[in-house]
């Protein structure tokens, strides 16, 4: 394991940037891409992580002071500027755990499928980083190699069950026949919609609130386009910092840029994993193409769905205002904003389309959510730092999505106590909403076979 | 010049994919066309003088550019008629 270990972090020491283009070239060719193709993944990962750096420094040098002042001007204290799942991921894969992450996703899939513990063939190479994340703040939190790759392979395992227990949602609800969502982000949370849909059919007249709107999206859809919600966003933080006029029209364009750019640049690193994915998929299709199994895919594909984008326009300002009630809460949420459909759109499947219960379920999700990744913002710091993200010493940074996962929270702290009773809190309910998820998916299975 | 806006959730992961593989078909047909890749949400506030949407989910289109599901490219089940579908649109 040392051995392994030095080489690892020898690659790892010459920055993501060189790092990840060396050896996504070496895997690329050893997978059968041509030359050409191999240098190109390569490249195409190194100009990511040159890009994210650019994008997440516009966003410290300029934002942060702004959250910095406004703070100071209300007495809250909301100083730090959520990253995001776009500039998250780029750290995570810049980790030494992430080289190792893919291929032992890969094994735990396989051995899951051959022991019958699983049906999701999962070809989501990209959502991986999620598992790596957790595998990580473990690596950070413990300081052992081994137990982040165990952390890596628990997070994936349990992922896979997530995409089991919520595939007949995805088909009955979203009509997407034979695919399952092994998903870090909508993954997690659909167990506590299970949970609520639970309590809610128990209470009188609230179990009958249908609230099912689909034109919402057409009456505020140019406030919608992350562009202008960044200006926006930019100018309201301006303003409260106390900026002049001229500093607030700046914040306002360096906002809407932080947020166009930053899909835009992450997207190349993307693009480096294609031919690696494009191998994966191949080979696991053609072990198992059974019609039992489902293909694990990105949640992405659920955005499309009407309720899913009347709701993630929602929880745009609800997510700032959960924010600011949150007790001790520090993150502005910012990067997750655009995307923060991730983070419910399985809860409006198991509401079937319910936008009330998915209001509720979102709101308990982004409570957790917010809290939790308080709680990680000095890991993810070093994550960072690690990465080479962070030019100056002092700053800080967190993300909602995937630092305020309850997943990587409770393996995070299981291996390395430091809150106990928030451990109980978060591990006691999110057990509980995953036995409910267990029974309720039972179901679920007999009236798909019996229709 | 042909444009094809290829949108997913968050216009990095499945539309990167799928713009990938339009940009391959378009070399190997020898069609000029620029794919850009966008969220979602932005469709409707992108669509001047586009000749095809190409997503990588299950949408119902409310604008009156053609549209492809380009779920294919993902699982790679009914690629070539996906394709073939495509290129109908963008072939002169």
């Amino acid at each position: 394991m040392d051995f392994v270990l030095e080489i690892v972090q020898y690659f790892v020491n010459l920055g993501p940037a060189v790092m990840l283009p060396i050896v996504i070239f070496i895997v690329a060719l050893c997978l059968g891409q041509s030359f050409g193709k191999s240098v190109k993944s390569g490249i195409s990962i190194g100009i990511g992580f040159v890009g994210i750096g650019l994008v997440i420094g516009l966003m410290l040098n300029n934002l942060a002071p702004a959250a910095k002042a406004m703070s100071q001007n209300f007495g809250i204290s909301m100083s730090l500027i959520d990253i995001g799942w776009p500039g998250s991921s780029p750290m995570t894969w810049a980790s030494r755990i992430a080289l190792v992450a893919i291929p032992v996703a890969i094994v735990v899939n396989i051995i899951m499928l051959l022991l019958k513990l699983t049906r999701v063939v999962n070809i989501d190479i990209w959502n991986i980083w999620h598992f790596a994340f957790t595998g990580a703040i473990v690596d950070i939190a413990t300081g052992s190699y081994t137990l982040g790759i165990a952390a890596v392979a628990v997070h994936a395992a349990f992922a896979y069950k997530i995409g089991d227990w919520f595939a007949p949602v995805t088909e009955e609800y979203f009509g997407l026949e034979g695919i399952a969502m092994p998903h870090g982000t909508t993954g997690w949370f659909a167990p506590i919609s299970v949970f609520v849909d639970g309590i809610l059919d128990k209470i009188p007249f609230i179990r009958d609130i249908d609230i099912n709107p689909k034109h919402l999206k057409n009456r505020f859809g140019l406030l919608f386009d992350p562009a202008i919600m960044g200006g926006i966003m930019g100018v309201i933080i301006g303003i409260l910092a106390g900026y002049d006029v001229q500093k607030i029209l700046s914040l306002g364009i360096q906002m809407a840029a932080v947020i166009v750019l930053m899909p835009v640049v992450v997207k190349y690193i993307m693009g480096g994993l294609i031919p690696v994915s494009e191998v994966a998929r191949t080979k696991l299709q053609k072990k198992f193409k059974d019609s039992k199994f489902y293909i694990g895919l990105d949640c992405a594909l659920l955005l499309g769905d009407p309720v899913v984008v009347t709701a993630s326009l929602l929880f745009i300002p609800i997510t700032i205002l959960i924010a600011a009630i949150v007790p001790g809460n520090q993150i502005l949420p910012f990067g997750d904003l655009p995307t923060i459909g991730f983070f419910i759109a399985m809860a409006v499947g198991v509401h079937k389309g319910n936008l009330f219960r998915t209001l509720i379920t979102g709101s308990i999700v982004m409570f957790m959510t917010i809290w939790i990744s308080n709680q990680m913002i000095n890991f993810q710091t070093v994550l960072a730092a690690n990465a080479g993200q962070l030019t100056n010493a002092a700053d800080k940074v967190a993300s909602l999505d995937q630092g305020g996962s309850p997943v990587t929270y409770i393996i995070t702290q299981i291996l390395n106590m430091t809150n106990v009773t928030g451990f109980a809190v978060i591990g006691g309910f999110y057990l509980l909403c995953v036995i409910c998820t267990v029974i309720w998916s039972k179901k679920q299975y007999k009236a798909l076979s019996n229709k | 010049m042909k444009k094809i806006i290829v949108a997913c959730g968050g216009a990095v992961a499945t539309s990167t994919v799928a713009a990938d593989a339009i940009r391959e078909l378009c070399a190997r047909e020898g069609i000029a066309a620029e794919v850009v890749q966008t969220r979602i949400i932005e469709i409707e506030n992108s669509l001047d003088g586009v000749d095809l949407v190409v997503t990588t989910m299950k949408i119902t289109p409310d604008f009156d550019v053609p549209y492809v599901n380009g779920m294919p490219f993902l699982t790679g089940i009914n690629k070539e008629a996906t394709e073939k579908k495509i290129l109908s649109y963008i072939k002169d």
